[in-house]
């Protein structure tokens, strides 16, 4: 547990950045909250030769809403800010639920919604809501800005399609959109700090009883965020009642391979799919976006 | 000064108190107007120190030229070294030792002496991941690990018992060859006739249960700085006990104990895994010796869990015979234990852990049996509660298993078993007083147990559980007729301050806070005036330290005499300062009067004290405490034995998740006997305390272990102690008790309200779903697959989730 000699810049601008891990090649890292990285280097699971501190790239902190884009979250904005920001409470309060989930208080002081995107592990809390809402992220490298839908952007657990050379992921969007409810549970061990079992997040377009469309993203039960489509498909165009929504949790089970781990079996975390499936649509049909 | 003496003979005053009601710690609570300074809620005398993070512990110690060690450990569990090459770590700059079994002692050391079975450094083989091989003193941290890396040690591993259930097997391989089939500690006690109270009843059930490995995990790690100068080895330790550590690092390296000073400097928690040497105080003191240089060295996280000392895990057996009023008439526990690679304090927890089943409850005939047995995993030790909290989570699960079967509320099966004051048990513990009764009584009313019981709405249930605690040991760890506590007092010149000088050890449970109110009770003094200098072998006398609950009872009583003893003299010398017979005056808060006339002041302790000092020279006070001779005689007699017992009865709320097998405790209602009450706001604060701990052992905490035997688990984020957020709203109160065998008839709290929490959470599962989980810890996905076993028995469908169509690719 001793962070090991590294070296340390903190470039004032984006182009900056870019050039710089450009330069110093894969071996240098980006560092944001650093409640990621500066862990594994301490457990000697990561050695980077380099960290470029994200600091002074103050632009990406912002979080805000553009009428005709959605909104908009700088991908240096912390846990915290993003919990208390009453942009986010007012267009998407389950985002703010989200992050005010995520991890411990300490942890949501420093850690960034760009680094809990870019460090990929499968259970994190923020994917799997923004995956629901239909965010797309966009990152800027040596030759320019490019955005994907987040749903496509994990590859498997801590990898992603951001390019290792210079790229810096910017900002995270939420597009308008007609959707009247959202929601994500997590199912954690303890009720601060702890690891998503199973996180369930959902979307969903009411038109009275009716669903027009569902979204329901999955987290922490297979190796990157998955979209539950099947399930989706069970429940679209239909009224809802509890057993239609109990028939998308036992059809969602089929979107998922969860391991057995530490925190639980795969046969426990395949039951608390179907379970959260069934209460997250449910909490997003009859509460909004909480 | 007189002989030490036994409190228990002391003649005894005091009044019996009235009841009081208690309620949360830093609420007001009435004021004991029968003492000025006990009874009272007097802040923490190091309270400002510990907030504003002046108060410094032993990592925070610093010394000119200062070393820092750390300790290679072995990646096997159980591994042949064939050879270790430190030359590339002694190239290395800024390294000034590298150190192997070769260089230290091979006396083998421990702190049961029965079975001392731990060398400083392996030489033959490593028995579990983290067992210690090789320690390096260096300039800095940094250089300390890169010196770590470059020690080669060879390994020829060997094959590992890591089950303890086939331990002791015949083809199992053997850890120690002194301890054959790796049987550790074996017990087979027998009182009364058991299997004529078998025969004898109407009713006989067995149940078996299995307990979790936990870790104590302390705020603080481990850490002692060591300094070897002139033949003289002084050590800053975090430790539990400055006596224990002192004396068997003397033995170690043939010191005299008066060549060894150990000073504890503010301990961030102990809970038991701090009382034994460490490690660390003997690879510092080698190290230290060799470079002439202070040498601090410390566990990180991951090697306090490695290092452990923790909670057995523990199967237990348990068969009881009752009549069909479910009146108890014989018990037998056979039990096994999972000791771990060494013995450290287990055999002590083994005696503990079917000894103290005898407490709450009446019967004659007990028969336990046990075997603790060597397993390739770290050692297990001493844990808030020792061995018993688990066999009392077993016991009283069993007991509601019984009561249900028979058709009994589990509240009036208590009541009729419940231990009765002034009574001995069936292994001879002579139990003086005991509110069980009352305590079961107050229980059932505070937490609405009649209107709950049977009338919740679904996945609501209520469970109680009882425990009992020694108020200090009988008999110290190794044999010695050394009392159990002493203490000094010195007044100041002028008799504005006076300083306790105690070995008694402040682990922040806050033993210098009550033992000042004590003092200056006894002396007729004020807390504010009272100033203490603690557990330094060299400036103060000897304790053995904080463990067994001892500390309130036993250094308590030490300190009582010791201020007697001031004010004693005190009043001879104002007596003479007056003109008034000493016998009729009186002091209280530093005010002197006459007994029959309270109200006229006729001068004060500071007056007479200064006059005291200028006539005679330092006004002093020494006071000692040795217990009765305890105990019966069988083997293993002794172990359990105390003064005093505290007891408990504890009753939870819960409510579960039906689907997820999630476990929310609502309400915590903590009812118990601990005698007369020094400060009530640290008392309520130990029964939070406890109950954190008994919580998190219950429903979350549990060191896992991969297939190799390395630990899964050591972080604070993958091994769960519970949160605040997690906490339920505990009620704390207390009945009415007076102990005649502790000083102001104090008895234990510290530990007794860990004891029944998990039978306690478990019962109430059991009563909210009529599922029974039977093993610790009580997690959700437990309960989730108890539930759907049940469902299915009923002739439910339960769904399979195992079985639907899959729609991914791997």
């Amino acid at each position: 547990m001793y962070l090991p000699d590294f070296d340390y810049y903190a470039p004032e601008s984006l182009a900056e950045a870019t050039a710089l891990l450009v330069e110093l090649g894969p071996a240098a890292k980006p560092l944001a909250g650093g409640t990621d990285i500066l862990v594994k280097m301490k457990n000697g699971l990561a050695s980077p030769s380099a960290l470029v501190s994200l600091k002074n790239l103050t632009e990406l902190r912002d979080i805000r809403w553009e009428p005709g884009r959605g909104l908009v979250i700088g991908a240096l904005a912390t846990h915290n800010q993003i919990r208390d920001s009453e942009v986010v409470q007012q267009h998407f309060l389950s985002i703010s639920q989200a992050a005010h989930q995520l991890a411990n208080n300490q942890i949501r002081n420093r850690g960034t919604i760009g680094g809990n995107l870019v460090n990929a592990i499968p259970s994190a809390d923020l994917p799997p809501i923004l995956i629901a809402l239909g965010a797309s992220v966009t990152m800027v490298g040596p030759d320019g800005a490019r955005t994907v839908p987040l749903e496509s952007f994990f590859t498997g657990p801590s990898c992603c399609v951001i390019e290792p050379e210079g790229e810096i992921l910017t900002e995270i969007v939420i597009p308008e959109q007609d959707t009247t409810g959202s929601t994500y549970i997590k199912f954690g061990l303890r009720k601060s700090g702890a690891l998503a079992v199973v996180g369930v997040a959902t979307a969903v377009t009411m038109d009275g009883d009716v669903i027009r469309k569902a979204r329901i993203c999955l987290g922490a039960v297979y190796k990157v965020p998955v979209l539950a489509e099947e399930a989706a498909k069970v429940i679209e165009g239909k009224t809802w009642s509890d057993e239609l929504l109990e028939q998308a949790g036992r059809t969602a089970v089929g979107c998922c391979l969860p391991i057995s781990d530490i925190r639980g079996s795969d046969e426990y975390r395949r039951d608390l799919v179907r379970v959260f499936t069934r209460r997250a649509l449910k909490r997003a049909i009859t509460q909004g976006h909480v | 000064m007189s002989q030490p003496t036994n409190a228990a003979g002391q003649p005894q005053n005091d009044p019996k108190l009235p009841p009081r009601e208690y309620t949360h710690p830093g609420l007001p609570e009435p004021e004991n107007k029968d003492y000025a300074v006990i009874g009272k809620s007097k802040p923490k005398i190091d309270a400002r120190e510990k907030v504003t993070g002046q108060a410094r512990y032993t990592a925070d110690l610093k010394f000119p030229n200062m070393l820092y060690g750390k300790i290679l450990t072995s990646p096997y569990a159980h591994a042949r070294i064939l050879s270790i090459d430190t030359s590339e770590a002694e190239k290395l700059p800024g390294v000034k030792a590298v150190i192997t079994h070769k260089d230290v002692p091979t006396l083998k050391y421990g702190i049961s002496p029965a079975r001392w079975d731990e060398n400083i450094f392996c030489s033959e083989t490593v028995k579990f991941v983290g067992d210690k091989v090789a320690a390096v003193a260096c300039i800095d941290e940094e250089t300390c690990y890169k010196a770590l890396k470059a020690i080669k040690v060879d390994y020829e591993v060997l094959p590992a018992v890591l089950d303890p259930l086939h331990a002791m097997d015949e083809d199992a391989p053997q850890i120690h060859p002194e301890y054959p089939r790796n049987n550790n500690t074996e017990i087979h006690q027998d009182f009364g006739d058991v299997d004529a109270a078998f025969k004898q009843a109407d009713y006989v059930r067995t149940d078996f249960f299995v307990g979790n490995r936990t870790y104590q995990a302390p705020l603080e790690p481990h850490t002692a700085t060591s300094i070897w100068q002139d033949g003289k080895l002084t050590v800053y330790s975090s430790t539990q006990s400055p006596h224990y550590f002192q004396y068997y690092i003397a033995r170690e390296f043939g010191l005299p104990m008066g060549d060894v000073r150990v000073i504890k400097t503010y301990v961030g928690g102990g809970f038991g895994g701090k009382l034994e040497p460490t490690g660390l105080e003997f690879a510092g003191a080698a190290l230290s010796k060799i470079t002439g240089r202070p040498v601090k060295m410390f566990y990180d996280r991951a090697e306090m869990f490695a290092h452990n000392r923790g909670r057995h895990r523990q199967y237990m057996k348990l068969t009881t015979g009752v009549d069909k009023e479910g009146m108890i008439l014989g018990v037998h526990a056979d039990f096994i234990m999972d000791g771990g690679a060494y013995t450290s304090l287990g055999i002590a927890s083994a005696y503990y852990a079917g000894a103290m089943l005898t407490l709450t409850y009446e019967f004659d005939n007990y028969r336990f049996d046990m075997h603790r047995v060597y397993t390739n995993l770290p050692a297990c030790g001493a844990q808030r509660g020792h061995g018993a909290p688990q066999p009392r989570y077993a016991f009283e699960a069993h007991l509601d298993n019984i009561a249900k079967d028979l058709g009994i509320d589990p509240i009036e099966i208590r009541l009729k078993n419940a231990r009765r004051p002034n009574t001995v048990t069936p292994n001879d513990y002579v139990v003086n007083s005991c509110e069980m009764v009352a305590c079961l009584e107050k229980a059932r009313d505070v937490s609405g147990w009649r209107d709950k019981k049977g009338h919740l709405p679904p996945g609501r249930g209520i469970g109680i559980a009882t425990g009992s605690f020694v108020s200090g040991a009988g008999y110290p760890i190794y044999r010695t007729d050394l009392p159990q506590a002493s203490a000094m007092i010195k007044v100041g010149e002028d008799g504005t301050a006076a300083t306790l000088y105690t070995g008694a050890t402040d682990i922040g449970q806050g033993s210098d806070t009550i033992l000042c109110q004590m003092a200056a009770e006894a002396m007729g003094y004020t807390y504010e005036q009272m100033k203490i200098v603690a557990a330094d072998t060299e400036t103060t006398p000897h304790d053995f330290g904080a463990y067994a609950s001892r500390q309130t009872l036993m250094s308590g009583a030490a300190v009582k005499q010791a201020g007697e003893e001031v004010k004693t003299q005190l009043l001879e010398t104002a007596g003479q300062m007056l003109d008034f017979p000493p016998e009729q005056l009186e002091v209280r808060l530093g005010k002197i009067f006459a007994k029959d006339n309270p109200d006229t002041i006729l001068t004060t302790f500071e007056d007479v004290a200064r006059t005291f000092f200028v006539r005679k020279g330092p006004l002093t006070g020494r006071g000692s405490y040795a217990p009765p001779k305890l105990g019966g005689k069988f083997k293993g007699a002794p172990v359990g034995t105390s003064p005093a017992y505290s007891f408990a009865a504890q009753v939870s709320e819960v409510e579960i998740d039906q689907e997820t097998g999630e476990v929310a405790v609502l309400d915590v209602w903590d009812v118990h006997d601990c005698g007369q009450v020094i400060n009530p706001a640290l008392l309520h604060a130990q029964v939070h305390g406890a109950l954190y701990m008994g919580m998190g052992e219950a429903i979350w905490e549990e060191v896992r272990f991969d297939k190799n035997g390395k630990i899964a688990n050591p972080t604070l984020g993958e091994y769960r102690l519970p949160t605040a957020l997690d906490m339920p709203r505990v009620h704390s109160s207390l009945v009415p008790s007076y102990e005649p065998a502790g000083p102001w008839g104090v008895k234990e709290v510290g530990e007794g309200a860990t004891l029944p929490t998990m039978g306690c959470f478990r019962n109430a599962i059991f009563d909210a779903m009529g599922v029974s989980v039977n093993s610790l810890p009580l997690t959700p996905e437990k309960v989730w697959s108890a539930l759907r076993e049940k469902r299915k028995a009923d002739g439910e469908e339960v769904w399979d989730p195992m079985t639907c169509e899959c729609y991914l690719e791997d």
